[in-house]
């Protein structure tokens, strides 16, 4: 039986995978966000932007972004835990315990609202209506409690929630929103139980992240209170730098509530993954007996949407299933036993077999290390000498004391001669070697400051001479200067904006509509019909910047393929049909393809295909100019030609 | 599809190709092996039915041809009639090539005999035709009707190609001294016909030494997207652009073979010893099959769900109830086999420009995928016409183009980035991928070139920041390891060295593989030199530089971390809050008295660093022991085992940094015998399981100086079950 399921637990490990030397710690983040209610966190501040009318409070605006939080990172980090501790609230819930249980509450004034735990459908419902929804039952919740809440309880109860539900997590993250930055102003006692519950979750592997609030007639200060609560380094990545979590200061202090949400929004999320090393601590080899150590990042991974899987359906609630796999031997179904397996690779219609020992040794190239093999100029580097997604790397003296000022020094060095380094890089024990382009890349920073490229070193896996394809036979038509003259002018009209690519404008449409379909299904709610894809051109704005010139180009175009026509093609390919030449000419041509349609013969394509879709006599035309039709148009021209004259007619009934 | 082939391998096994000459460590006919095997065992690898082989031994003990009536052709004999060659025919040659007791035979016979196979078996077939004549030119050759066998080969097309042991060849400097005049002569006389057929000829030391140089496997590349270039909506603008265009790859990551798994056959499987041998076993006789002595293993896959009320957690559930769906969180979404592309997002294939950048505003590393090519429609003249203008416009104004790529209907759309390319004779765009705002991840790094301190002060003079010594050295050593690769002619080349690298794993693979094939018991050879050429500086340039790097050495003066020291305790002074407030001396007064369960790590944390003597540290590990056999013990199911490994590591971890490793020696060695013995609530082997695997075994002498316990006895405690 053929097994379609494509969660197979047995895959093999793919290299990409983050496999860090993390000892006993399982690779997954957990983020518990600690959201204060009082009456200033409720407080709902106008909007400066007389156009949106929505007024924001710091708790709704919190939990706003919790929410965003939320739906992205069960797009990004499946596998990551997420909850929401209401703190200051009148209720107050801790698992079981609630204000109706009989005896003290553990936390009072504590409301766990969403327990960690990877989120489900129901809970990013939930949360969706405490943010959003002014007028569900759940805010009642955020009632503000008459008596001030104790900062060391809420931390302890933070402490119990992750050690309970996330033990032995690699990251555990608490988010603290809040705007009083002295909740125990009178209470030395008070306070230093604050402080020492902080210790507790730094010697747990906590790491707290404050993110202020200031009010509009107070500026938050950090040194009143949270500068006892918060540590240099972060308790589980030493090098972690600590003068970054303090640059939400300056952003959150806005006091309009729209600034409000979205400089909320961009400092958590510069915040939603934990720094994740690919490589700790590896050798980068400078010369014989001269290394530093460097710890290796992939700041770029294409994210694919999760694959699908079995999902049983004779419970109550649909379910997902675990799949087992039993390996047994072909010839008599005998289960197998894992020492048994031999590897072998066919060869000669026989199999050559080798041992796991053997193979492991065909893949071991010496410890890792990224050895510098010489430098060349940055000019040496094709556009084209490029196979997968670079690695970035730091200096971490972890290994080496001294290794960053060595990298600085290299980094200058590389940067100000525009060379690069030719690297030969072994990521990790058996791991193929990778030939690389190491490259200096310059801190970048936006309009407001904040790193969006950190400095360091890239390392741009170059490809060996076995994955470089020739290029196919085709004929040079150079462009005569008048032609390209007028292109140009197309070019300078749609120039982006600063003329560069900013990628965090281009979210990716078909992941985000994968996961919006999916939570309307989980959520029970209607589908939404178009999607948003900010990918597409700008078409308008192209017809209205560059729609003369490309008319003039069109023209131009015409003209000198008049010319060079007569003196015959140049392709040393074989020729194609009259029919296929002239329609692809037209296609060439940039004219209009709603064309008048008196011209309908077997020259214009379109016009036919449109004529008989008219008509109703669709069927009629032939299988080779349906696919053509088909093909032009960008829609697939598989299957019989009824699929084919279907399609055909989908197409102009859409439009 | 690749043209037929077929070669004659002409292998002289003369007596005297069993002596080894001129200081070589192998035979004349090893030696002439080396070659053979490498392109027969090539041929093979390509597992390709037309690429078919035929071989000829000369000067054998015996006379086994089609013209061996004829005393001419005596002492030649046929191994192998052509044919796709397969492991028993390996294995069959490597028996029949070994050195006769005779130095009769003619290899000009042998030519025309190899000839005639090719004709017979060809035919007047389209084939690739060629026959290789390997010998050390020792013997008798006869020189009669030469200019009739030089026209048969050329009439029929065949490549002719003669590897002499020591055979004299100026270009690659070989000339063999004291060389006796019969070989001269034949020397002379195979020269002459090799000329005369246009074929090859050479030494075999070069042949042998070519053969380090790994071949590349010529992939044709076929479009993987035939469609146009559009700038705007055709369907809503009468400016719309539309040039037809087709992309085919530029870089493919050539992928080394996969190895499957298999298991001895079940007949043949005895106990646990006799699977140890890894070779493919020689067939004892020679009925066809025998050496097959492995049969495939296959998957079988059970399905389970989370059942509270089974035994275990888990029950299992039938195939035929499942249905496909996916993740959303923890919640499963179930989708109907009629809505299966209700999560794909309807697309139409095309390749559509979003604008234009400056090249100089675009940093290299944001390539993220492999590169391809967009050239105009093939055949099209007019299509290449248009696009050569977008090309040379691109190139005119240092502009790069950014656009929206669907391959095919409904698959997912991509963001490119296209350059132009304009050579003498070539003209295209190069395409590669651009990330999406999902594929960023915002790790943030301090600079590089200024510390800023806590309080937000710049420094620019700091132990992280090199010196202008450092700079000066770092600069010199730089410059004099400049990397200068020429060429076959000795011409610098400008870019990097790719065409001349090769893939490690690949090339490694496969000549491991052929090596297994023709010697099944040897061990796995090494890699190739060839194939490590960049693994290190090239020695020139080490010599170069190496003031220069002792230089830069002495002023960096780094220190390596003994490994020993890497886990303990740094400095303090990382360990307190921003204020610097001192957390101790507050615990101090607080006085936790013993460690509680509920917060029992960092409880067990502070009492360690608040510890005054080695009894506290024991108390402390003490308590922690206690602590987590009563989690496990009173753990419903697993709920309580990722805690309890937790506490595991930070006891051992801390254990090991305050150099008391005794105490988790011990506390672990007891805990393995409580739970193999299923004193801890019942069953929880599955808490031994996740110890081996979070390798929270024994601490051993090499992660701690107090340890007593050797590797060797810590991985003998991990391995036992």
């Amino acid at each position: 039986m053929a097994d379609n399921n494509p969660s197979r637990e047995d895959d093999q490990l793919d290299e990409e995978e983050e496999l860090d030397d993390t000892g006993y710690k399982s690779v997954k983040d957990a983020i518990l966000f600690a959201i204060e209610v009082s009456d200033s966190m409720l407080a709902r501040r106008a909007s400066s932007d007389p156009k949106k009318s929505v007024e924001e409070s710091p708790t709704t605006a919190a939990l706003k972004c919790a929410y965003h939080l939320m739906q992205q990172r069960i797009i990004s980090n499946p596998q990551d835990m997420m909850g929401i501790l209401l703190y200051g609230t009148q209720a107050s819930k801790f698992y079981d315990e609630d204000e109706n249980s009989r005896g003290d509450l553990s936390y009072p004034h504590c409301y766990l609202f969403t327990d960690l735990d990877i989120p489900s459908a129901q809970e990013v419902k939930e949360l969706r209506a405490l943010a959003e929804d002014d007028e569900t039952d759940l805010r009642e919740v955020l009632t503000p409690s008459k008596e001030p809440v104790s900062m060391s309880n809420v931390l302890f109860c933070a402490n119990q929630i992750f050690t309970s539900k996330a033990p032995n997590f690699l990251s555990r993250r608490l988010f603290i929103v809040t705007d009083n930055d002295n909740p125990h102003a009178d209470s030395k006692s008070l306070r230093s139980a604050a402080t020492v519950r902080a210790k507790d979750l730094y010697d747990l592997g906590v790491t707290i992240e404050l993110f202020p609030i200031s009010n509009p007639d107070h500026d938050f200060d950090s040194s009143k209170f949270y500068d006892d609560i918060i540590y240099k380094a972060s308790p589980t990545d030493p090098e972690a730098p600590s003068y970054l979590k303090l640059d939400s200061k300056d952003t959150t202090a806005t006091a309009d509530g729209i600034s409000l949400l979205s400089t909320l929004l961009s400092s958590i999320n510069s915040r939603s993954v934990p720094r994740r090393a690919y490589i700790t601590n590896v050798p980068l080899e400078l010369g014989p007996n001269f290394k530093i150590s460097v710890s290796g990042y992939l700041l770029f991974k294409r994210q694919e949407p999760s694959r699908n899987c079995f999902v049983w359906l004779g419970g109550e609630k649909p379910q997902i299933v675990s799949g087992v796999t039993t390996q047994i031997a072909d010839d008599t179904a005998r289960t197998i036993e894992k020492w048994e397996i031999k590897k072998a690779y066919k060869f000669g219609g026989d199999q050559v077999s080798f041992s796991p020992e053997e193979l492991k040794d065909l893949r071991n190239f010496g410890d890792p290390v990224i050895r510098i093999i010489g430098f060349k100029p940055m000019s040496a580097l094709p556009f084209w000498a490029n196979v997968k997604h670079p690695f970035f790397i730091y200096p971490s003296e972890e290994d080496v004391i001294g290794s960053t000022r060595v990298f600085s020094a290299l980094h200058q060095t590389l940067l100000r001669d525009k060379k690069l380094a030719l690297v030969w890089f072994i990521p990790r024990r058996n791991g193929a070697p990778i030939l690389g382009a190491m490259v200096a890349g310059e801190e970048k920073l936006d309009e407001d400051g904040v790193q969006r490229f950190p400095p360091g070193m890239w390392i741009i896996p170059l490809p060996f001479a076995d994955d470089v394809r020739q290029n196919p036979e085709t004929s040079l038509n150079v462009a005569p200067e008048p032609l390209i003259d007028q292109m140009r002018m197309i070019v300078q009209q749609l120039q982006l904006p600063k003329a560069s690519y900013e990628p965090l404008k281009y979210p990716n449409p078909s992941l985000q509509w994968h996961y919006r379909i999916l939570q309307a299904l989980a959520l029970d709610e209607d589908l939404p019909e178009q999607p948003e894809d900010k990918t597409k051109p700008k078409y308008r704005q192209i017809d209205k910047r560059a729609g003369d010139y490309v008319l003039s180009w069109a023209e131009e175009l015409e003209k000198q393929d008049a010319k060079t026509a007569p003196s015959g093609p140049k392709s040393t390919l074989v020729k194609r049909g009259v029919k296929d030449r002239v329609a692809d000419a037209e296609d060439a041509s940039g004219k209009p393809a709603k064309r008048v349609k008196a011209e309908h013969g077997p020259e214009a394509l379109d016009d036919e295909v449109n004529f008989h879709y008219q008509k109703g006599s669709v069927s009629k035309l032939t299988v080779a100019t349906l696919k053509e039709f088909l093909t032009s148009h960008g829609r697939s021209a598989a299957g019989k030609k009824a699929d084919l004259v279907e399609r055909v007619e989908e197409y102009f009934e859409r439009k | 599809m690749a043209d037929k082939e077929a070669t004659v391998y002409i292998v002289d096994v003369g007596r005297s190709t069993g002596e080894k000459r001129n200081g070589r460590s192998v035979t004349d006919l090893d030696w002439a092996m080396q070659y053979v095997w490498e392109r027969v065992t090539a041929t093979v690898s390509t597992g390709r039915k037309t690429a078919m082989l035929g071989v000829i031994g000369l000067r054998t003990d015996e006379t086994s041809n089609d013209l061996e009536s004829d005393p001419h052709f005596s002492h030649i004999s046929v191994l192998s009639s052509i044919k796709q060659f397969l492991m028993p025919d390996i294995r069959q040659l490597g028996e029949a090539i070994k050195p006769s007791q005779t130095d009769k035979g003619d290899a000009i016979s042998a030519i025309i005999l190899a000839v005639q196979m090719i004709n017979l078996h060809c035919k007047k077939l389209k084939y690739k035709r060629k026959i290789v004549l390997v010998t050390n030119g020792q013997g008798r050759m006869s020189n009669e009707g030469m200019e009739g066998i030089t026209q048969k080969i050329k009439e029929d097309n065949i490549e002719l190609v003669v590897l002499g042991a020591d055979f004299d060849d100026p270009e690659f400097g070989v000339k063999e001294e004291d060389k006796d005049s019969r070989k001269s002569e034949n020397e002379e006389l195979l020269r002459n016909l090799v000329e005369e057929c246009d074929g090859a000829y050479g030494t075999l030391e070069q042949a042998v030494s070519e053969l380090d140089t790994p071949r590349v496997k010529v992939v044709k590349s076929m479009a993987s997207f035939k469609g146009h270039l559009q700038l705007g909506n055709p369907e809503q603008y009468d400016t719309a652009v539309r040039i037809p265009v087709e992309r085919y790859y530029r870089t493919y990551v050539a992928k080394p073979p996969s190895a499957s798994s298999y298991v001895l056959r079940s007949d043949l499987a005895g106990g646990e010893g006799t699977a140890e041998s890894s070779a493919t076993v020689a067939p004892k006789g020679d009925q066809p099959g025998d050496g097959n002595t492995l049969t495939s293993v296959r998957n079988l896959r059970t399905y389970q769900v989370t059942d509270e009320t089974a035994p275990g957690g888990k029950s299992d559930v039938e195939r035929d109830d499942l249905a496909k769906g996916y993740e959303y969180g923890r919640t499963a979404v179930h989708i109907d086999e009629s809505d299966e592309n209700i999560t794909t997002l309807e697309t139409f294939a095309g390749l559509e420009l979003l604008g234009f950048i400056q090249s100089d505003h675009y940093e290299r590393y944001m390539h993220m995928s492999n590169s391809n090519i967009i050239i105009g429609q093939r055949g099209n003249d007019k299509s290449a016409l248009a696009l050569s203008s977008f090309i040379h416009a691109l190139f005119e104004l240092d502009c790069y183009a950014v656009a929206r790529l669907v391959m095919k209907e409904n698959k997912p759309p991509v963001i490119v980035l296209l350059a132009p390319s304009i050579e003498a004779d070539y003209e295209c765009l190069l395409e590669v991928q651009l990330p999406f705002a999902e594929d960023i991840r915002t790790y943030r790094f301090p600079p590089l070139d200024k510390v800023i301190t806590v309080s937000g002060k710049v420094v620019t003079q700091h132990r992280n920041l090199p010196t202008d010594d450092l700079l000066d050295a770092m600069d010199k050593y730089v410059n004099s390891m400049e990397l200068v690769d020429r060429d076959e002619d000795g011409d610098i080349i400008e870019g990097l060295p790719i065409e001349d690298s090769f893939s490690p794993v690949l090339h490694r693979i496969m000549a491991a593989i052929r090596a297994r094939a023709i010697h099944p018991s040897g061990p796995i050879p090494p890699p190739s030199e060839r194939l490590m050429k960049f693994s290190h500086p090239p020695q020139s340039l080490i010599e170069k530089s190496q003031s220069h790097l002792e230089k830069l050495a002495d002023v960096a003066d780094v220190k390596k971390v003994p490994p020993k020291v890497k886990g303990r305790k740094r400095t303090r002074e990382t360990e307190k809050p921003l204020s610097g407030l001192d957390v101790d001396a507050l615990l101090h007064q607080e006085k936790r008295a013993k460690i509680s369960p509920s917060n029992a790590i960092p409880e067990f944390k502070q009492t360690l660093s608040l510890a005054e003597d080695i009894e506290s540290i024991k108390g402390a590990a003490k308590q922690m022991a206690a602590i987590i056999e009563d989690q496990i013990k009173n753990s419903l199911g697993d709920a309580n085992y990722d805690r309890c490994v937790e506490e595991l590591g930070v006891m051992r971890d801390e254990l090991i940094s305050y150099e008391e490793p005794a105490s988790y020696n011990e506390f672990v060695t007891h805990l393995k015998n409580k739970l193999l013995k299923e004193e801890l609530g019942g069953d929880r082997r599955e808490v031994w399981w996740l110890i081996r695997k979070s390798k929270l075994g024994l601490i051993h002498q090499r992660e701690s100086d107090q340890s007593k316990v050797t590797e060797a006895d810590a991985n003998e405690f991990m391995s036992a079950k």
